[in-house]
């Protein structure tokens, strides 16, 4: 049999090193896409980055010559397009860069699928996000769009655009309505991660203060290990479609933080400050999915609970900081 | 105290409504253009001794901190677009997205940065609904837009909403649907008709093309329409309105009007059809509901149907004349 070939865009993040270790070990050849930066970033495919089957290859979503002339190099099967400012926060501050990443860069692989390899299979990573001010929770793929961040209008923009270049040329092109995942690799300056880490440095002694925003706001939070596998699901199925992915179960972000710190044995007043900058410009209160078509047709369930999940990032970053490493990775 | 106004787009047909508009309420009217060279005055004969210029670029952030600075406008008028038609937006997505999208946050930038004061008015599109589920579109009806040109006016409208929400700014979204004037360029169908139901009248042309008769639109009256944007940037509090006249016609009973006004009743000898005017997938029905501005400013359009298509050939018969002596 053919050995697949698979593009993801956003290797170093955490959603790309899950997927690209799940195709290695399908016997996929991998070509992990990373941008040029002056400081190395890719902690997180570290482990992967010998594998046969890996190769690492620098590209920019500003430049679609480059990705024009990796589709005629690589000729893939599959792209995986997960590359984004990805921090809603942060979107507030740099729009037009987090717009032209998400929608441009997102408009450039599609225009070059379509013209180098309109076989290939497409995976749009589309965002929660894009329900944003809309209540009428828990939201499946008919449910309206309310985007209340430029990260999320940016996100709206790439989502509406794989649609259209799937109704209008034809291509095997899916969006994959992703709610929060997390895991021990999730970026630092998010807010599961921030406080699992910060419990952790408690614990040992190494912190004693943890500044947060908003505290009220509900998530979905899923595994991103459990998501990616969704991922790749969608890619297999005959006709391209856009799908909910979730767990259907939300928290609070203080109930977030006071499992973690139970977990830990350490009282959540005594150390969390509340600190306004953390505040979004505006805020978006309730995130709920419903992955009834995912389960249905992609025979996709998440397989780990909401416990497992805080536990497992709170012992991943506590067992690494012990060993006296300065960045707690998976495995 | 003169009130500054600055229009993008301001040679459109939109633009030039706009700008004679602003210059009847005694505003100090400013037009962004892109370069000299392609200026086309033909939309500004009446006005373009009144209005001022600025170079500016929908994809250049400076170019449009540039004009916030220099002329301190207490409204900004975003009517500029890339070359305008939905269908020319596949050949140029990136354009397209460029400016009807970013572009858009390019302006909402320089107003958070520059002057949080400035009034600004977004040109929204009907296309933003695409694939209507609600017909009459309201200001809350759900959007699937089915063009490049339509994900990019959406995102527009959202990006404009955001600002609005996240930074207490005064901006609107004026949804807009399918509006004309004599300035309407001829390659929309309803100035193709006018100009060549003209041509006949005078014998220059036996018969005019066309592709599906009797697809419906919501046609206005781009002056009402502008009016309208006006409107809103005067209201206490931003907010989006859908712009719209609320009654559908069809091709046909545009040719109907524009028949009889030269005197002919049995208009469908001079028209033909043919297929490759006729879109792949023709949007079904584009109708929208404008109850929410008359409700908060009483805006209703002035000019009805049928005077907008006498108006149309009435002016291509005049221009006709002056042109041809015919």
């Amino acid at each position: 049999m053919k050995q697949m070939k698979a593009i993801i865009t956003g290797i170093t993040g955490q959603d790309g090193a899950f997927l690209a270790r799940l195709l290695l070990k399908k016997n996929y050849k991998v070509y992990g896409l990373k941008r040029r930066t002056s400081v190395e970033n890719t902690q997180r495919v570290d482990e992967i980055f010998q594998h046969k089957n890996f190769q690492l290859i620098y590209f920019d979503l500003n430049d679609a010559g480059a990705i024009w002339k990796l589709l005629i190099d690589i000729n893939p099967d599959e792209i995986y397009n997960l590359a984004a400012q990805s921090h809603v926060r942060v979107s507030f501050d740099i729009p037009e860069h987090t717009v032209d990443g998400i929608a441009m860069g997102t408009l450039r692989i599609l225009n070059a699928i379509k013209t180098v390899c309109p076989n290939a299979r497409f995976y749009q990573a589309s965002s929660s996000e894009m329900f944003g001010d809309n209540l009428n929770y828990p939201f499946n793929e008919d449910s309206r769009l309310m985007p209340a961040s430029p990260y999320a209008c940016a996100k709206v923009f790439a989502h509406n655009l794989v649609r259209n270049y799937r109704e209008s040329y034809n291509l095997h092109v899916s969006s994959g309505i992703l709610f929060n995942h997390e895991s021990p690799m999730r970026g630092e300056n998010f807010v599961t991660r921030k406080i699992t880490l910060a419990a952790a440095k408690i614990k040992l002694g190494l912190q004693d203060k943890l500044f947060l925003g908003n505290l009220d706001a509900k998530r979905d939070w899923g595994y991103a290990g459990d998501y990616v596998e969704a991922m790749w699901k969608m890619l297999q199925q005959d006709t391209p479609d856009d799908y909910v992915i979730a767990t259907g179960d939300f928290h609070t972000i203080k109930e977030f933080l006071e499992c973690v710190f139970s977990y830990a044995g350490l009282n959540p007043d005594k150390y969390v400050e509340i600190d306004e900058r953390l505040f979004r410009p505006q805020e978006v209160p309730y995130l709920l999915g419903d992955a009834s078509k995912a389960k249905k047709i992609l025979k996709w369930e998440p397989r780990i609970s909401f416990q497992q999940l805080y536990e497992m990032m709170y012992r991943a970053d506590y067992e690494y900081l012990k060993r006296g490493e300065s960045q707690g990775l998976l495995q | 105290m003169k009130k500054t106004a600055l229009i993008t787009g301001v040679t459109g047909m939109d633009g030039s409504h706009l700008a004679d508009f602003l210059l009847s309420k005694n505003y100090e009217v400013w037009g962004t253009i892109r370069d000299e060279s392609s200026l086309n005055h033909r939309n500004l004969e009446s006005s373009k001794d009144k209005l001022h210029f600025i170079k500016s670029d929908l994809k250049d952030q400076k170019s449009i901190i540039k004009c916030v600075e220099n002329i301190k406008p207490d409204e900004i008028y975003n009517l500029a677009s890339n070359r305008g038609a939905v269908g020319e937006s596949w050949n140029t997505p990136e354009d397209a997205s460029e400016v009807n999208g970013i572009g858009v946050l390019r302006i909402l930038e320089a107003i958070r940065h520059c002057n949080k004061n400035i009034k600004f008015c977004q040109a929204g599109s009907s296309e933003m609904f695409g694939r209507a589920v609600d017909v009459p579109s309201n200001e809350l009806s759900p959007c699937m837009p089915q063009s490049p040109y339509g994900v990019a006016k959406l995102y527009s409208y959202w990006i404009t909403r955001n600002y609005r929400e996240a930074y207490n700014l005064f901006v609107c979204n004026a949804i807009l649907f399918n509006h004309n004037s004599p300035r309407r360029s001829p390659k929309f169908v309803t100035r193709k008709i006018s100009q060549g139901v003209a041509q006949i009248k005078c014998g220059v042309k036996k018969h005019i093309v066309l592709g599906n008769l009797d697809s419906k639109r919501d046609w206005g009256y781009a002056p009402d329409y502008v009016r309208a944007m006006w409107l809103m940037t005067q209201q206490d509090t931003p907010d989006d309105y859908v712009i719209a006249t609320n009654q559908l016609h069809s091709i046909r009973d545009f040719l109907k009007i524009a028949f009889e006004y030269i005197g002919i009743e049995n208009w469908e000898p001079y028209v033909k059809q043919d297929s490759k005017f006729i879109r792949p997938t023709e949007v079904d029905i584009i109708q929208g509901d404008s109850s929410k501005a008359f409700n908060k400013f009483n805006w209703h359009p002035k000019i009805s149907f049928e005077q907008m298509v006498r108006t149309m050939v009435e002016y291509d018969m005049q221009k006709l004349n002056k042109e041809c002596g015919v």
